[in-house]
C-alpha cells in the first residue's frame, strides 16, 4: 500500500499526468515543456495535432501563452478547478467562458475580460489573484488573442485507444491446463498453475501439512471457529481416501460456515447498524440483511442470482412468501451505506447517495472506481462522466429514500406476512378500542354535564369545559395514549431496501455539482466493457434489474474474475490480483492470470457456485501446503507472491473473539436476529458521546452490533474494517494497543477465567489438566518438556501470590487463570498456521 | 524495482531495527503482503519534513458546536446599529435552520494589547494574550451541520471516511517519542463522525490517533483504553510476560522465521513498557501549585477544561505531534440556537482561563515557538436570530478562527466578514486552505503529502488548498 513512500521523504512520486502547477512551477520551462509532452500522452487532457494550425502561431503559444496559463490560470481555471465556472485549457472553453461570460473575443482583446482581468482594469475582477502577471506577458496575451488565440485542438481519444488494451476489460479466456515437471504434486488443476511457476523459477513447494495442521486451518478457513478436539481425534482416526474432504463436506454442512463466510461479504457489503457519518441513527432492520447474505450463503445460493437479488430483488418474481421477504432484504445491500442525513442541501444529499451506490456496486462487483467519474473523466480508467452519470440515472431512478428533510429518512419495506396482518389488524383493533372508549367517556361526561345544567341555562358548544377535573385528566391521558400509540405505529416487520422512483435520465453534473448541468445523459452501462448482452433501459423501470443482468452476464469480463478473486484473497491472504477492490488501470496485474481466468470460467461453469469453488481450492496441494517454506523458495520469493508455502495468518477480529468463547467453553451458537439495543432510528451516539451499544454477549461477533463511527474497541483494534466503504482486503496490523488489549482487557480475562474452571472441573491429575489446555488452545499434543515448564509456571505464580492471597486453593485457582491467559495470549493461538 | 529481501534477523537485531513506540509495528504491509519486506522500517520514524518547519508540533483546541465569530472576536458596529432589522443581502442557498432578523451581540468588544485586536468580554484572560495571537476571520466551510463540518474540519470531507488531519501529520512527520503515540485526542466527541475524526482510515493503522476518555467523560478519569490490568499485579505481569516471551520463541523454532510473529513478540515489550511509561506523562501531581492554578485546576468551573490543556502540555513537551483537546460540554456545546448569553458564557468561563494559561505556559517554557496552536469550531454562527431572538444558527459562510505561536504573526488580523459577519468577504480562508497552512507550517507540502489507496493518490485537501502565505512570520 505504502507505495512511493520513503522514509525521510514523505513526498511520493506522483502519477504520470498529475503533473501539478507546483511542479511545473518549480521547474524551468524547457523541462516542463518535456513534462508537459508526457502529459498528452497519459492524461486526457490536450493532444496536439497542429496540421491546421500555422507554425508560427502554434510556436507563439507553445513558447509564450500555454506557460502562462499554465503557471497562472490552471489551477483555479483548469482539469481540477474551475472558478467563476471558467476553463482555460481548451479554446473551445475559453470561447465558452464562465460567470463573467466568453473569457476571449478572438481577434479583440481589448474586448476580452481575460485581457481585463489580467490589466486589472476592474476592481472586482483582478486575475490571477495572487499578482499581477509582467507587462511582456500580458502583452503576449493581447497579441494572441489579436491573431486568433490558436490553441492547439484538444482530444479526449488518447486515453481510450490506450486503455482497450487493458486485460480486465478483455473477454475471459479458457486456458489450458498446463503440464507440470513433477505429476505427482498436483491433486487440483489449480496446482499444475501453482506449480507451473514454481518450476518456473526453480523453486520447490512446501511439505504437505500435518493433519492437525489441516484441520485447524480448515475448520477457520470455513467457519472462523477452532476444531474442537473431538473433531481432530475424527480426523485424525479416519485412515480411509478422502478422510479431508469428509472434513470439508461437514464444514461446508454447518451453520456457522455461512455465518463466516457471510461476514466476508459483509466486509465488501459495507454492513452496519448503523448510519454513521454525520447522523450516527440506528439501522434498526439491517440485520435481515446481514441473516440473509448469511442463509444464501449456507444454501449456496448461485451468485449470479445473490448478485441479481441485491440489486434488483425488488424486481424479481417469486414462489413463496420466504422468497419474496428474502428477495426484498436483499435489496438492503443498495440502502445499507453511509448518507449524510443532516445534509441541508437536499439535491446534493440525494446525489451524494447516488454516488455511494455507484461507487459500491463498481467496487464490489466489477472492482473499478467509478466515483472518480463524478466531477470528471476517470483519469486512469476508461469511465468518462457520461458514463458515471449514465450509471446514476438507474439510482437517481430508484427510491432509496422517503424523505430528504434532515434528518432524513431511509425507505423501508414492509414485509407482508399473515404475521405482519395479524399485528395490523391488533394494532388496529387496540386503536378502535380506545378511540371507544375515549367516545364512551366523552358521552357519559357530556350527559352528566347537562344533567348537572339548570332547565333554562344555554348549553355551551363544547361541554368539556364543564367536567369534573377528575374526568378532565382521564380523558387527557388516554387521548395522550391513543396518539403515542398512532405515532409508533404497529412496528411490522420491515427491511431497509431499495425500490423503484419516479424514472429519469441525469444530466452530467459540472464537476459534481447539482446545481451546474451540463448535457442530459440516457441511463447506460459503461460502453468500455464489451461482451455483456447491451441492456435496453426501460422508460418505466430504474434499469438496477438491467444493471444487474448485464453483470452476470456469462460474457462480462469482471464480474466473475473479481469475485473468485475475493475468495482466493480470503482463503491465502492475498487475491491472485493484489488490489481486489481495483481492477482498473491502477490495480495490480494478477499474479497468475492463466489460473484467474481458468478460475472463473469454471465457477460460471459449475453454476456460480460458492461451495464448489471451496471444494476445488481446499483440495488443492496448494492449500494443503505446510506453512513452512523450503529455503530457496522463501529466498528467491520472500513475500510469496507465487505461492510456495501455505501463508500463515493471524486471526481476524470476530475470529479472536470467537475463539476466546469457544476454547472457555462459552460460545452461544444460537443463530440469527438483533442484538442492537437501539430502537431503529434512534441515536447511538448524540452530543453526550454516551455508547448506548451493549457488546456483553456470548454470540458469535457477526450478530454483535456493527457501529459506524464507533466500531466495537476489541474489533477495531484488531483491524475491523471501517464499515462505511467496501473493504475485499482487511489489513492484519500488530501494533502495541493490541498486546494492551489481550493483557489487560476484562474479557480476556474472564475467558480465562472459565477456560481454569472448566480444566478444574475435571477429575483429572494436574499434568492430565495441561495437557488438555495444550490441545484445545494450541490444537496439538504438548511434549513433556512443555507440560514441566507450564507446571513450574503455576508454582512461580502460586508464590508470587503467596503475599497477596493467603487461601492456597484461590491462590492456586488464580494461578491457573494466569497460564490460560497466557497461552490465550501466545502467537500459537492468535494464528492459523 | 526488485526491493532485497531483508536479512534474516534475531529477535534482538530486529528489536534494535524496530525500536518503534506506542502504536507503532504496523506491519499490515507484511502480513497481508500488500509491500515488500524491505519496508519493514519504523513507521513512525521521526522524519524529514518537505522543507523546514515552523513548528514542530500542534495543539488544536476544537470548540465543539460552533463559537460565534460576532460575539468573541469579530465585532460589528453595523449589526449592534441594526439590531432586529432584517438582513440586508441574500441569506445563502443552503441554511441549517431558517432565521429571523440581525440579532446584537449581547457582549461589548474592547481592544487589548499593543495589536489593538477585539475581543468580547466573554474572554478577558485570552485578551490579555492577543499579542500572540493570528485571528483569521475568513475561515469558510461548505456544510452546515454538525456531523459533515466536524469530519470537513478533522478530515476535509464530509461524505467519505477519510484520515483524520493528525492521521496526516504523523504519517508526514512520525513522532519525536518512540514510546508515546504520535497523535492524541483528549476527551474527543463520539458524535459527528466519531471516531472517524481521528482515524487514519486508509493510511496504515499506527497512524491513527490515540483518544483519551471520550466526551462523556470527565478529564479526570480519561485514559488510553486498557492501559491498566484491573486484576494482576506487576510481579505477575512480568512472569507472564516472560512466559508468553518462552512460548513464542519456542513455536518460532519450530515454525521457521516469520516477521509478523516477530513483531508480536515485540509489541507484547513495548506495550508492558508503555503501560508504566504513560501514566507518567499524564501525571500532574509534579506541577507545581502555581502552574495547576494557572490552568484553573483550583477551580471546579476550569478544572476539567484546564486538566486537559494542561495534559496538552506535558503530550507537548513529550514530544506528540499532533494533540487535539476538545471542549465538549454534554449538555451545552457551543451550539446556542437558544439562550446564546447563558450558553455562550458557560462554555467561554470554562475554556479562557486554562487557554490564556496554556499560551502563558508555553510561552514560559519557550515552547510557544515551536508549537502551532490551533484554536476554533466546526463553523460559526449567524448574525440573525433564531430560538425566538435568543439564539444564532449555524453558519460556514464566514466565521473566525485563530492561531498561535509556530511561526504565525502575533497579534495579527487576517480576512474579514462583510459588516454583519455572515459570509466571509476579504482573503477568504477556506478549510482547505487551512488545511494547506497548518501542513505548510509544519513543514509539509500539502499537495505531497499524498497516500495511494483504492488506485489513487490521496491528500488531505483533495485538489483544494491555498497556502496563506500572509500569516506566516
Amino acid at each position: 500500500m505504502r507505495q512511493g513512500v520513503e522514509r525521510g521523504n514523505p513526498a511520493v512520486s506522483q502519477q504520470p499526468g498529475e503533473l501539478t502547477d507546483g511542479d511545473y512551477q518549480s521547474m524551468s520551462r524547457q523541462m516542463a515543456f518535456s513534462f508537459m509532452t508526457c502529459l498528452f500522452f497519459f492524461a486526457d487532457v490536450d493532444q496536439l495535432s497542429a496540421e491546421d494550425v500555422a507554425t508560427a502561431d502554434l510556436a507563439f503559444f507553445e513558447s509564450k501563452i500555454r506557460p502562462v496559463l499554465v503557471e497562472h490560470c490552471h489551477k483555479c481555471h483548469g482539469p481540477t478547478k474551475q472558478w467563476a465556472g471558467l476553463r482555460l485549457d481548451s479554446r473551445e472553453a475559453i470561447l465558452k467562458g464562465g460567470d463573467h461570460g466568453p473569457a476571449i473575443v478572438p481577434e479583440r482583446p481589448d474586448a476580452s475580460v481575460l485581457i481585463r482581468a489580467v490589466r486589472h482594469v476592474d476592481d472586482k475582477l483582478k486575475m490571477p489573484e495572487n499578482g499581477k502577471l509582467a507587462e511582456s506577458e500580458i502583452a503576449a496575451l493581447s497579441r494572441w488573442i489579436e491573431r486568433g488565440a490558436v490553441y492547439p485542438e484538444s482530444s479526449n481519444r488518447g486515453v481510450r485507444e490506450l486503455d482497450s488494451g487493458h486485460w480486465a476489460f478483455q473477454p475471459i479466456t479458457r486456458p489450458s491446463i498446463p503440464a507440470v515437471k513433477n505429476p505427482d504434486w498436483p491433486q487440483s488443476p489449480i496446482d499444475h498453475f501453482i506449480l507451473t511457476q514454481l518450476e518456473q523459477e526453480q523453486i520447490p513447494p512446501a511439505e504437505r501439512a500435518d493433519k492437525r495442521t489441516l484441520i485447524r486451518r480448515v475448520t477457520f478457513d470455513l467457519t472462523g471457529l477452532p476444531p474442537t478436539n473431538a473433531e481432530i481425534e475424527d480426523f485424525l482416526n479416519d485412515d480411509q481416501p478422502a478422510a479431508f474432504e469428509r472434513v470439508v463436506d461437514r464444514l461446508l454442512e454447518s451453520p456457522a460456515y455461512g455465518e463466516h463466510w457471510g461476514r466476508h461479504w459483509l466486509d465488501v457489503a459495507r454492513y452496519a447498524d448503523s448510519n454513521g457519518l454525520d447522523e450516527n441513527i440506528a439501522h434498526g432492520n439491517a440485520w435481515r440483511y446481514r441473516d440473509y447474505v448469511v442463509t444464501s450463503i449456507n444454501q449456496d445460493k448461485p451468485f449470479d442470482r445473490f448478485t441479481l437479488e441485491q440489486l434488483a430483488g425488488d424486481q424479481l418474481t417469486f414462489d413463496s412468501e420466504t422468497q419474496q421477504h428474502a428477495q426484498l432484504i436483499a435489496t438492503g445491500f443498495l440502502s445499507i451505506g453511509p448518507k449524510v442525513l443532516a445534509e441541508v442541501d437536499q439535491p446534493k444529499m440525494r446525489m451524494d447517495i447516488v454516488d455511494e451506490q455507484i461507487d459500491a456496486v463498481g467496487r464490489v462487483f466489477l472492482g473499478l472506481t467509478l466515483g472518480c467519474a463524478r466531477c470528471h473523466d476517470h483519469k486512469f480508467d476508461p469511465i468518462s462522466t457520461a458514463d458515471y452519470y449514465g450509471l446514476a440515472g438507474i439510482f437517481k431512478s430508484t427510491r432509496t429514500m422517503d424523505s430528504y428533510i434532515k434528518v432524513a429518512k431511509w425507505h423501508e419495506h414492509l414485509l407482508p406476512s399473515a404475521a405482519a396482518s395479524a399485528l395490523q389488524t391488533n394494532f388496529d383493533a387496540d386503536v378502535m378500542a380506545r378511540k371507544q372508549a375515549i367516545e364512551a367517556t366523552v358521552a357519559a361526561a357530556d350527559k352528566q354535564a347537562r344533567e348537572g345544567l339548570a332547565a333554562d341555562a344555554t348549553v355551551p358548544e363544547k361541554l368539556d369545559t364543564l367536567y369534573p377535573e377528575g374526568v378532565k385528566a382521564e380523558l387527557a391521558k388516554l387521548r395522550e395514549q391513543l396518539a403515542s400509540l398512532e405515532k409508533a405505529g404497529p412496528d411490522l416487520p420491515a427491511a431497509m431496501g431499495v425500490t423503484d422512483d419516479e424514472v429519469v435520465d441525469v444530466a452530467i453534473h459540472l464537476r459534481g455539482d447539482t446545481q451546474k448541468l451540463g448535457d442530459l445523459v440516457p441511463r447506460h452501462t459503461p460502453p468500455v466493457i464489451t461482451g455483456p448482452f447491451a441492456q435496453e433501459f426501460l422508460p418505466n423501470q430504474s434499469g438496477r434489474l438491467q444493471l444487474a443482468k448485464w453483470l452476470v452476464d456469462p460474457k462480462h469480463p469482471l464480474t466473475a474474475r473479481v469475485f473468485v478473486n475475493r475468495v482466493w484473497r480470503w482463503r491465502f491472504g492475498s487475491g491472485l490480483v493484489r488490489t481486489t477492490d481495483n481492477f482498473g488501470l491502477l490495480g495490480a496485474a494478477p499474479s497468475n492470470p492463466e489460473l484467474l481466468d481458468w478460475l472463473a470460467k469454471r465457477f460460471i461453469a459449475d453454476g456460480w457456485s460458492l461451495k464448489s469453488l471451496h471444494r476445488l481450492m481446499l483440495t488443492s496441494s496448494t492449500y494443503q501446503q505446510a506453512s513452512i517454506p523450503h529455503p530457496r523458495t522463501f529466498e528467491h520469493d520472500p513475500e510469496n507472491r507465487l505461492l510456495g508455502w501455505f501463508p500463515r495468518r493471524r486471526l481476524a477480529a470476530e475470529e479472536v473473539r470467537d475463539a476466546l468463547l469457544a476454547v472457555s467453553g462459552q460460545l452461544d451458537l444460537v443463530l440469527y436476529g438483533s442484538e442492537l439495543k437501539v430502537k431503529n432510528r434512534g441515536y447511538l451516539f448524540d452530543h453526550t458521546s454516551i455508547d448506548l451499544t451493549d457488546y456483553r454477549s456470548n454470540r458469535r461477533s457477526l450478530y454483535l452490533p456493527v457501529i459506524r463511527n464507533h466500531v466495537f474497541d476489541f474489533f477495531q483494534l484488531l483491524d475491523f474494517p471501517d464499515p462505511a466503504i467496501p473493504t475485499g482486503d482487511r489489513a492484519s496490523s500488530t501494533v502495541a494497543p493490541q498486546a494492551l488489549l489481550i493483557m489487560n482487557s476484562e474479557f480476556v480475562m474472564q475467558s480465562a477465567d472459565k477456560l481454569a474452571e472448566r480444566l478444574l472441573a475435571e477429575p483429572e491429575t494436574a499434568s492430565q489438566r495441561l495437557a488438555t489446555l495444550v490441545r484445545t488452545t494450541h490444537s496439538r499434543e504438548p511434549s513433556s518438556d512443555e507440560l514441566h515448564s507450564h507446571a513450574q509456571f503455576i508454582a512461580r505464580v502460586e508464590q508470587s501470590l503467596a503475599a497477596s492471597e493467603p487461601d492456597p486453593v484461590k491462590r492456586t485457582r488464580q494461578a491457573w487463570v494466569v497460564l490460560c491467559h497466557t497461552l490465550l495470549a501466545t502467537n500459537e493461538f492468535i494464528y492459523v498456521k | 524495482m526488485i526491493p532485497e529481501s531483508p536479512p534474516r534477523m534475531s529477535r534482538r537485531a530486529m528489536l534494535d531495527r524496530t525500536a518503534v513506540g506506542f502504536g507503532s509495528l504496523a506491519l499490515a504491509s507484511l502480513v497481508n503482503g500488500e509491500s515488500s519486506a524491505s519496508e519493514l522500517t519504523k513507521p513512525l520514524a521521526e522524519s524529514m519534513p518537505h522543507f523546514a518547519p515552523r513548528a514542530k508540533r500542534i495543539i488544536f483546541l476544537f470548540m465543539s458546536g460552533g463559537p460565534s465569530q460576532v460575539d468573541t472576536f469579530d465585532p460589528k458596529p453595523l449589526l449592534t446599529r441594526d439590531d432586529g432589522k432584517p438582513l440586508p443581502f441574500e441569506k445563502p442557498r443552503v441554511q441549517f435552520n431558517s432565521t429571523a432578523n440581525l440579532m446584537k451581540s449581547p457582549w461589548q468588544f474592547k481592544q487589548y494589547g499593543e495589536c489593538g485586536l477585539w475581543v468580547s468580554d466573554l474572554f478577558p484572560h485570552l485578551a490579555q494574550r492577543v499579542d500572540d495571537l493570528c485571528m483569521i476571520h475568513s475561515v469558510h466551510g461548505t456544510n452546515p451541520a454538525h456531523g459533515g463540518a466536524v469530519m470537513k474540519l478533522h478530515t476535509g470531507s464530509d461524505n467519505f471516511v477519510r484520515p483524520s488531519i493528525g492521521s496526516w501529520v504523523s504519517y508526514g512527520l512520525g513522532t519525536e517519542n518512540q514510546n508515546l503515540p504520535a497523535f492524541v485526542t483528549i476527551c474527543p466527541t463520539l458524535a459527528f463522525g466519531g471516531i472517524n475524526n481521528w482515524s487514519s482510515a486508509f493510511l496504515p493503522a499506527v497512524y491513527q490517533g490515540t483518544a483519551f476518555g471520550d466526551a462523556s467523560i470527565p478529564s479526570v478519569s480519561a485514559q488510553v483504553k486498557y492501559i491498566r490490568n484491573s486484576r494482576w499485579p506487576r510481579a505477575i505481569q512480568e512472569l507472564q510476560l516472560e512466559k508468553l516471551g518462552q512460548m513464542n520463541r519456542e513455536d518460532q523454532s519450530r515454525s521457521g522465521p516469520d516477521a509478523s510473529l516477530e513483531a508480536r513478540i515485540n509489541s507484547f515489550e513495548l506495550a508492558f513498557r508503555m503501560q508504566s511509561e504513560l501514566p507518567k506523562v499524564e501525571d500532574l501531581s509534579g506541577e507545581t501549585e502555581s502552574t495547576q492554578k494557572l490552568y484553573g485546576l483550583d477551580n471546579p468551573v476550569t478544572a476539567n477544561f484546564g486538566r486537559m490543556c494542561l495534559k496538552a502540555r506535558r503530550f507537548a513537551e513529550a514530544g506528540v505531534r499532533f494533540i487535539q483537546v476538545t471542549h465538549n460540554d454534554n449538555k451545552v456545546q457551543w451550539d446556542q440556537h437558544s439562550d446564546l448569553k447563558v450558553g455562550h458564557e458557560k462554555n467561554a468561563v470554562e475554556v479562557d482561563l486554562p487557554i490564556a494559561g496554556l499560551l502563558t505556559d508555553l510561552k514560559a517554557r519557550g515552547l510557544l515557538e515551536d508549537t502551532l496552536i490551533w484554536w476554533g469550531g466546526e463553523f460559526g454562527r449567524t448574525p440573525t436570530a433564531e430560538g425566538g431572538g435568543t439564539g444564532r444558527d449555524h453558519n460556514q459562510e464566514g466565521f473566525t478562527m485563530w492561531l498561535a505561536g509556530g511561526g504565525v504573526k502575533g497579534g495579527f488580523r487576517y480576512g474579514a466578514t462583510d459588516d454583519y459577519g455572515y459570509y466571509a468577504v476579504e482573503n477568504k480562508v477556506h478549510i482547505h486552505d487551512l488545511h494547506a497552512t497548518i501542513l505548510h507550517i509544519l513543514g509539509l507540502d500539502h499537495e505531497r503529502l499524498t497516500y495511494r489507496y483504492a488506485g489513487r493518490d490521496f491528500r488531505l485537501t483533495d485538489v483544494y488548498g491555498s497556502i496563506v502565505h500572509e500569516i506566516l512570520i
